[in-house]
């Protein structure tokens, strides 16, 4: 047998070894025999040693967190439960560990403030036909692919042009804006949890009603306390299936079908709204199983929002989905027994328009954001005098 | 040992650079139609192509030192593994790319890089490695056959490989057709070789045969492999632009350019903000321009009843499939004209009511010459003066980033020097709306007087483009940034900011750990090399200066640009062989030579800055030729002072790849970005005056 020299021995190993370092940013990757990047996962991992040395103006000592040994915290916002150790900076990149206490860095400095029509949130079934005074601090607990606001819910908040405006302020402002309501949107307001709840607190005491638009991964007790001060939410359900908000949103299922369940049983008003990611989410039987537990767990009355999707931030590789899809989603989604569904992002769809579920008039015609019939009185339908679910103006 | 003459090597050297550059060609297109089009990846994809081509020619050096003895028939086996790789390659790029990454996303800098770098590493370190191993095999029975001549002989395949490629190939064969053109000859050469040393007959037929098989099943096979595992496309051309294809979802057409969805026939509300946007601005249209059409957009068009519509769409194909697929009809007054739209304007004297320009993100050096003064200078020129000028960019939903700030301050500032008014309109897209007279942000009332129903913009607008919005984005426009200018693209540079902080990531260990290695190559190479290191990042970075220059001056014209790099390769041969010829003084030769460089550089320069659109064509071409003459009389020179051993020669060679390589990378990248065209040349003119200063110091 021919003896290898000891230079080429050394030689043969770090070819072998070095080969294998280009597929580092691959890691973890998984081969199956089936689909491919089955197993992916994109959730975000803790910034370790990435928060800053000192505090800002614009930070409080975060709600729900545990102190552990060592001057460790664990944050009881979100399912993610982050464990931070002194310095490190959570994964919605709004919560710092500073010597052993959880800090939010998102109190008072909200990087987007607009006022929109409530329609757009969309919640359609909470008093048609007012703004809402919409406002976001930065972060997100998901790293969607497809996010649109992404500038803000993806970078750190001292990352952004922040303006300063504390609960008061945010009252004020949103009064003087002739709102109606106040909505924690854009970004993923579960991040910014104490600074929507003491806004929240004090829009209830000033008669302003509270939004929660939100991607619904939050813990139970959080969720809990925010039900006690919210009047409407619109909660993201991304897919029926834990693989797909694994890999397309770095999140989990149950825990957001867990936030629908408490949201039902404390008697919140709130709409679900489901993308149709082509590929993805446009399976039909996915879209009956999401129904048929939405029946089952919650009922009939809340409106069901399917929404086209467009190519967009890191999914800008898909094409947008066809309308007819989403007609055809409408139509199974009423046939399995929801009354409400409505199709969003497409002008002029029947889908824009509330019908009656038990007479089937037309209750509310939406064009854009106008409403040109309305047929309501009340909360019951003016023809047949069914209560229609909802908060009417 | 049996005696061989040298015309089968010879054959299988230029053969091998034609399937080389033909190869190179393809996998470089092939890459852009699965990842992002843009500067940085295509520079990229050549730097990783050229330095695994570079580290392929240094692991020759193993040869020579007994490890992998030079025989013929390694040689033959070699180059039958050469037949076989390109094919396979480009399926595993398009099958691995799902594989590794989420379907429908697009993808980093570092997982872009590590993919790149892996599927070209088969085939580059191939490459690399069998042009000096060929020289080896030649010395086997003459020892003293000249490492330059390999280097010509290469030089004959790589030209005719360039000019089959950009002449012929990519107007009649799809990729792995051309795959298996460009690579017959070589699998010819190869059972030539076998047949002249007389051995291994039945192996040899074969294994060809199953070469042939090899490049043939790609050929039956590439339909289904443009295919992504979820969706197969109803249309595919490869254009002279890029991969072409159509998706048929139900009743929605969408088509794809490099993977990226351009246009749908289900997008009204884009062809409504597009077309009314700017067309609510103007009375009485009668002439509009648009320079590429969206799915919709004929059609809201139409209520105008203007009298003539010019639609410019550089590429053909894309016209075709957009009339072919329903998502533009021929209206009243309708032109197509098929040309680069600066081009077009530049000839043309005609007076436009509008001008819409639909153009994709200025992400490369091509599209980028449509946001610049230069652009927006030609447009005014061309607008009546109650017309409007109308282009976009893309937006945001609620909050502008800062690299997306400055990319809009900058278009802002660069437009408003020939508009005095300048609305910004932001969503989706943020729309350009200039002219010389007011702007009226009140659209769905401008629609109303005119009588133009639409669906979107009357319903939606008010609640998506609150007043509040549009003031906003317009009072943040920072008037310091600076404009965007074509000398000087400042639009490309904050593009790398944009996509670098849309992946949450940073070149900075990239430009960290390429500088470290350059740096350990630098003190490693002799002065020499170092000459020849200096001329290929010199000549790389001059042609793609050349070429942004062109496109500057005279707009894209594709066969024109193939001329250039053509001419580009072309060069290298006489410049060889008169180095090959010339004997005695190689160092001042080799001076004179850089010398030479720097006066080319020199008058590059003048002739951009004073000379412009008024220098001919030809003039570009003799510029790439001189410079690339020289570079090839260069080689020879620096093989003779180093001796002409095998090891100089694979040294000679690596330094000119891995000198291209960064040439490539920091021109596209850095130099032009950053410095623009003259301070870039400058730039160049420096590494020559280095490269002479240590000649200088050696002598």
């Amino acid at each position: 047998m021919k003896k290898i020299t000891r230079r080429r021995f050394l030689y043969y190993s770090t070819a072998i070894l070095s080969s294998a370092m280009p597929f580092s940013p691959f890691q973890p990757r998984v081969a199956t025999d089936s689909e491919a990047s089955q197993y992916n996962d994109i959730s975000g991992k803790v910034f370790k040693g990435n928060a800053p040395a000192k505090l800002w103006k614009w930070s409080c000592e975060g709600l729900f967190y545990t102190k552990l040994k060592k001057n460790r915290v664990v944050c009881g916002i979100c399912p993610h439960h982050c464990i931070l150790a002194p310095g490190d900076l959570s994964i919605c990149r709004s919560r710092v560990n500073i010597g052993g206490i959880l800090y939010s860095m998102g109190y008072g400095n909200p990087c987007s403030i607009h006022v929109d029509p409530i329609e757009k949130k969309p919640l359609f079934h909470f008093r048609p036909k007012t703004t809402a005074f919409s406002l976001a601090a930065t972060g997100c607990n998901f790293r969607c692919l497809n996010c649109q606001n992404w500038e803000i819910s993806q970078v750190k908040p001292w990352e952004v042009r922040h303006l300063e405006l504390f609960p008061p302020q945010v009252i004020a402002t949103a009064k003087q804006a002739k709102a109606k309501s106040i909505a924690y949107t854009y970004s993923e307001p579960t991040t910014f949890f104490e600074y929507m709840i003491d806004i929240a607190r004090l829009a209830r005491e000033q008669g302003l009603y509270n939004l929660w638009i939100s991607n619904g991964y939050i813990n139970k007790k959080p969720l809990l306390e925010l039900c006690k001060v919210i009047d409407a939410a619109n909660v993201n359900l991304k897919a029926y299936s834990d693989e797909i908000y694994r890999k397309l949103n770095g999140g989990r299922l149950q825990p957001v079908l867990n936030t629908f369940m408490t949201m039902h049983e404390q008697k919140v008003h709130f709409e679900l709204t489901n993308l149709v990611v082509p590929g993805y989410v446009d399976d039909p039987d996915m879209a009956k199983r999401m129904c048929e537990w939405i029946l089952k767990n919650l009922g009939p009355d809340y409106p069901l929002h399917f929404l086209r999707f467009f190519p967009k931030y890191k999914l800008d590789r898909l094409p947008p989905t066809p309308i007819s899809t989403l007609t055809r989603f409408r139509e199974l989604a009423m046939q399995e027994g929801i009354h409400y569904v409505y199709v969003g992002n497409v002008p002029n769809h029947e889908g824009n328009n509330t019908y009656c579920h038990n007479c089937k008039r037309l209750l509310i015609e939406r064009k854009g954001y106008f409403i040109p019939a309305y047929n309501l009185v009340g909360n019951r339908c003016k023809f047949c005098n069914s209560i229609i679910p909802g908060v009417w103006v | 040992m049996k005696k061989t003459s040298n015309s089968p090597i010879t054959l299988i050297v230029i053969t091998t650079g034609i399937s080389s550059v033909v190869t190179q060609l393809l996998i470089i297109r092939e890459f852009l139609a699965q990842f992002q089009g843009n500067e940085f990846i295509i520079a990229m994809i050549l730097f990783n192509w050229l330095i695994i081509s570079g580290i392929g020619t240094l692991l020759a050096i193993l040869a020579t030192k007994g490890f992998w003895r030079a025989t013929v028939s390694r040689l033959g086996w070699l180059s039958l593994c050469m037949v076989c790789v390109p094919g396979l390659q480009i399926m595993a790029i398009r099958y691995l790319r799902d594989y590794f990454f989420i379907h429908g996303s697009s993808v980093g800098f570092y997982p872009t890089l590590a993919y790149t770098f892996i599927t070209i590493t088969p085939y580059g370190l191939l490459l690399g490695f069998v042009l000096p191993y060929s020289l080896f095999v030649l010395r086997l029975k003459n020892p003293d056959y000249p490492g330059a001549l390999i280097y010509m002989t290469d030089n004959i395949g790589d030209v005719t490989g360039g000019a089959l490629f950009s002449f012929i190939l990519i107007y009649l064969a799809t990729p792995l057709q051309a795959v298996f053109l460009a690579n017959l000859p070589l699998l010819a050469a190869t059972c030539l070789l076998f047949i002249s040393i007389k051995k291994h007959y039945l192996m040899v037929f074969t294994c060809a045969g199953l070469a042939l098989a090899i490049l043939m099943s790609g050929v039956f096979l590439e339909r289904g492999s443009i295919n992504t595992f979820k969706d197969k496309p109803i249309y595919y051309k490869e254009s002279r632009y890029g991969r072409i294809t159509v998706y048929k979802d139900k009743e929605q057409f969408t088509v794809f350019m490099d993977g990226e969805p351009l246009f749908s026939n289900q997008n009204l509300t884009i062809a409504e903000e597009t077309v009314h946007y700017p067309m609510s601005q103007v009375d009485n249209p009668q002439n509009i321009l648009i320079i590429s059409a969206q799915g919709g957009m004929l059609e809201e068009l139409k209520k105008y009843r203007a009298a003539s519509i010019d639609y410019v769409e550089l590429d053909p194909e894309i016209s075709n499939v957009l009339f072919r697929f329903g998502m533009i009809k021929t209206i009243k007054g309708l032109r197509v004209i098929n040309q680069d739209a600066r081009a077009y304007l530049t000839k043309s004297d005609k007076i436009y009511d509008a001008i819409i320009v639909n153009l994709p993100e200025p992400e490369t050096f091509q599209i980028n010459r449509f946001f610049t003064d230069r652009f927006f200078s030609l447009a005014k020129q061309h607008i009546a003066k109650s017309g409007i000028l109308s282009f976009s960019v893309k937006g945001f939903d609620n909050y502008i980033a800062e690299a997306q700030r400055q990319k809009v301050s900058s278009l802002y500032n660069t437009v408003s020097k020939h508009f005095s008014h300048v609305l910004l309109l932001p969503g989706q897209k943020i729309f350009f709306l200039c002219g010389n007279r007011l702007i009226r942000k009140d659209i769905p009332e401008c629609l109303l007087e005119k009588k133009i129903q639409t669906s979107y913009i009357s319903n939606s607008y008010k609640g998506n483009l609150t007043n509040e919005r549009i003031t906003s984005l317009n009072n943040i426009i920072d008037p310091a940034v600076p404009e965007n200018i074509d000398e000087s693209p400042h639009l490309m540079k904050l593009m790398f900011s944009q996509w670098f902080a849309k992946f949450s990531t940073s070149p900075n260990k990239f430009i960290v750990g390429v500088s470290i290695l350059l740096l350990i190559y630098m003190v490693c190479i002799k002065a020499e090399t170092f000459v020849l290191f200096s001329t290929g990042f010199m000549t790389m970075g001059s042609e793609i200066l050349v070429i942004f220059a062109f496109q500057i001056f005279f707009g894209y014209i594709y066969l024109q640009i193939g001329l250039i790099i053509t001419v580009f390769l072309a060069g290298l041969l006489p410049g060889a062989w008169a180095g090959e010829k010339l004997r005695g003084c190689e160092k001042n030769m080799l001076m004179i030579a850089d010398s030479l460089l720097i006066i080319l550089l020199c008058l590059f320069i003048t002739g951009v800055k004073y000379g412009g659109d008024m220098l001919p064509v030809a003039c570009f071409l003799m510029f790439g030729f001189v410079i690339s003459m020289i570079c090839g009389f260069q080689f020879p020179l620096v093989l003779r002072l180093q001796g002409g051993s095998n090891r100089s020669v694979t040294q000679a060679f690596s330094a000119d790849l891995i000198g291209a390589a960064f040439g490539t990378l920091f021109t596209s990248v850095v130099l032009i970005p950053y410095l623009g065209i003259i301070w870039t040349t400058i730039g160049l003119i420096g590494l020559k005056l280095a490269s002479l200063t240590v000649m200088a110091i050696k002598t």
